[in-house]
């Protein structure tokens, strides 16, 4: 319960185009990146009536909650109490609502289905992986805009920081659809997930759980070079990379910006990640530790007319 | 540890600031009234909760609830003395619909809107020049979800005040497939009656501005104590009385209060069969003996369910509880159901009492329990 309590990543689960393994995050997807398919990863029972956000969201759910150890091929240990569930997501709803008020105006409310009447609440994502996975803990839903995924990392650190939880599992999920896209002015959304655990260092290390990377802190500011310093304020040392916002306001980010440190932008074919951007850009990093880089990394969000996040991210073994 | 509440900012149906609304709540008026802004024709219920500021009768505009949410918020800040400029105030919004009824005003009607525009981010920005701003989507119970997560901030040292809040206007999705599923419409909104039919929707905003310490400060309102925040994972509507009742113990054990210390409960009450049912037994399971001490009331059959803000109308209601000893009553209420009949229920009319220790109950949809104590300064 120190505020000190490092907070480290214990389990990483894509549910991304393209993506085979955690391994592909660093290579990127494959060309001819199929959708993901939750039927195949998930087995049929139980997705009917979901919609798409919250099936690709219990596709990496899943995934994540096995590479953590908290779930194994025959059914969980006895942990549900105290995991708690974050979910980033901004568009998982859009086209429900949208059908819905269009339904309601050709057909009066008798025209509506029961079916929809779940999937129009923007947290049915985070509570629909709690009760298949049986998870207890705190549970939210961050809806906050391009920088959602980094502030859902540092909500789940803050609540594991306050003993909330002994285990947090962080989901960031948009789904692809023409109302979203319209919404977005954006030719294609990921239309995937990922699943990234999280829990205090002293808890990982006490069940024997392999940690992926460390967060070294947390920053919101007005604007990326205002972000990017305060982060420069927490590590001194050069980043060994930095994970750039999908969108900056108009502007371009500015060319001397971190000179030097290598830009890794989200590959182009996912098209936008919104919400789950940061909790990629996680899982990117630790997948990039696992390869060997050193880091430290820095992961920022968000846009300049509303705030930028920023993470920072430490290799496992970082001393700092 | 507990948190000082240095300001308060509030509006509903009945009230356009916290005092305003505390008369109402007092004196039993509800905001019940024909529909607004939403065709009749296409509803089988013909009233709702809505707050009356729309340009021409009929014709909805979006950003209503942004302008709720900045209302209160700029209520709250200038009673804490932090006047317009919050760049350096992390803001913590619980929603229960965000900006979804613009969302649906742009997809149906061509309205004016952006995607940015679905948090509130980007207007505290404009407006408080806030960048440091976090909408949460967490249901019914939010922005009791959302003053947990401040109080984990202050708790840390990460910041000197947080500004918590709740904001939601009703969006014609939820309603209509609310009112599509009712078999008739409830007429009223009844917590706690035999005879209850079902909730209906409400629209409001609320802001309370937590600090580290005291000093410096007009007025302090009372004191957070502790919030206590799970998940049923049990049922995607339905509420779970084990969950309810954990949720309950956990917020006693973060403040350190037994059932016998609470003075005052500020139940759900969203007037639906289940949830009134599973919280009155999740209530008499934790306080046993312990029944019949705290005075129980609600307010939603006057503010109808406000959503994401209910949990901070009912925080801030409390407070005035504690400040003038006046607790409003539950309204509509003909015949307690015999469950309820085993706590004290404030009902139509106001009640006086020494309130030091309340408690605040949120439940949302998707079993998200939240719940808080809150006690007095004397």
């Amino acid at each position: 319960m120190s505020e000190f309590a490092q907070i480290v990543v214990s389990g990483v689960g894509p549910a991304l185009p393209g993506v085979a393994g955690a391994g592909d995050l660093v290579t990127g997807p494959a060309p001819s990146a199929e959708p993901v398919d939750p039927a195949v990863l998930l087995g049929k029972k139980g997705l009917k009536y979901k919609d798409r956000a919250t099936r690709l969201g219990l596709s990496a759910a899943l995934a994540g909650l096995r590479d953590a150890g908290l779930r194994d091929e025959d059914g969980p240990p006895a942990v549900g109490d105290r995991v708690g569930v974050v979910v980033a997501c901004n568009y998982g709803n859009v086209e429900t609502i949208c059908r819905v008020v269009t339904t309601i105006a050709a057909e009066t409310t008798r025209g509506t289905s029961p079916m929809d009447s779940p999937n129009a609440s923007s947290n049915i994502i985070a509570s629909e992986i709690a009760i298949r996975f049986g998870l207890r803990g705190p549970n939210l839903t961050v809806c906050n805009g391009d920088a959602s995924g980094l502030d859902a990392l540092h909500w789940a650190a803050s609540m594991l920081r306050a003993g909330r939880a002994e285990q947090i599992l962080v989901v960031g999920v948009e789904p692809d659809h023409e109302t979203v896209r319209k919404l977005v002015g954006a030719d294609r959304i990921v239309d995937g997930a990922v699943a990234v655990v999280l829990e205090r260092a002293e808890t990982a290390r006490a069940r024997g759980a392999r940690v992926g990377a460390r967060l070294g802190g947390y920053a919101r500011a007005g604007g990326v070079e205002e972000c990017a310093r305060r982060l420069g304020c927490l590590s001194p040392d050069t980043p060994g990379g930095w994970y750039v916002p999908e969108v900056v306001g108009d502007t371009e980010l500015p060319a001397g910006l971190l000179a030097g440190v290598p830009r890794h932008a989200m590959p182009d074919v996912w098209g936008s990640l919104s919400g789950a951007l940061g909790v990629v850009q996680c899982a990117a990093a630790v997948a990039r530790f696992d390869a060997g880089e050193a880091g430290p990394f820095y992961a920022l969000a968000g846009r300049e007319d509303d705030g930028v996040a920023g993470l920072l991210l430490l290799a496992p073994g970082d001393p700092r | 540890m507990s948190w000082p509440i240095t300001g308060i900012g509030a509006l509903a149906s009945i009230g356009r600031d916290p005092d305003e609304l505390f008369e109402s709540l007092c004196g039993g008026r509800s905001g019940l009234a024909p529909l607004r802004g939403f065709d009749s024709a296409k509803f089988k219920a013909g009233h709702l909760f809505e707050i009356d500021d729309r340009p021409a009768p009929g014709a909805d505009v979006p950003g209503r609830a942004t302008r709720f949410l900045l209302d209160a918020v700029g209520q709250a800040a200038r009673d804490a003395g932090l006047g317009e400029d919050l760049s350096d105030v992390p803001v913590l919004i619980g929603t229960g619909l965000r900006e979804l009824r613009s969302l649906e005003l742009w997809w149906r009607d061509g309205a004016e809107f952006a995607a940015e525009r679905m948090h509130f981010g980007t207007a505290l920005r404009e407006r408080f020049g806030a960048v440091n701003t976090h909408t949460f989507s967490n249901a019914c119970s939010a922005s009791l979800y959302a003053l947990a997560l401040a109080v984990d901030q202050l708790e840390s040292g990460a910041a000197e005040h947080v500004i918590v809040a709740g904001a939601d206007s009703i969006t014609e999705s939820m309603f209509g497939l609310t009112d599509a599923f009712q078999l008739q419409p409830p007429g009223r909104l009844r917590p706690f009656d035999v005879n209850r039919k079902g909730t209906i929707l409400g629209e409001g905003a609320g802001a309370i501005v937590l600090s580290r310490g005291a000093d410096g400060h007009r007025r302090i309102y009372g004191r957070v104590r502790s919030v206590g925040v799970n998940c049923d994972a049990y049922h995607t509507t339905a509420p779970d009385r084990a969950g309810v009742a954990a949720a309950i113990r956990q917020a006693h054990e973060r403040a350190g209060v037994k059932p016998g210390n609470v003075d005052l409960v500020m139940l759900h009450g969203t007037g639906t069969p289940l949830n009134d049912e599973v919280e009155v037994r999740a209530m008499c399971d934790v306080f046993g003996e312990h029944a019949k001490v705290p005075l129980v009331t609600a307010i939603k059959s006057m503010t109808g369910h406000t959503a994401g803000s209910a949990g901070v109308l009912s925080v801030i209601t409390a407070l005035q509880a504690m400040s003038t000893g006046r607790i409003p009553p539950v309204t509509e209420l003909d015949e307690p159901t015999e469950e309820v009949r085993a706590l004290r229920l404030v009902h139509t009319t106001a009640a006086t009492g020494h309130i030091d220790v309340a408690q605040i109950n949120g439940f949302g949809f998707g079993g998200l329990n939240a719940v808080a104590i809150v006690e007095a300064v004397r």
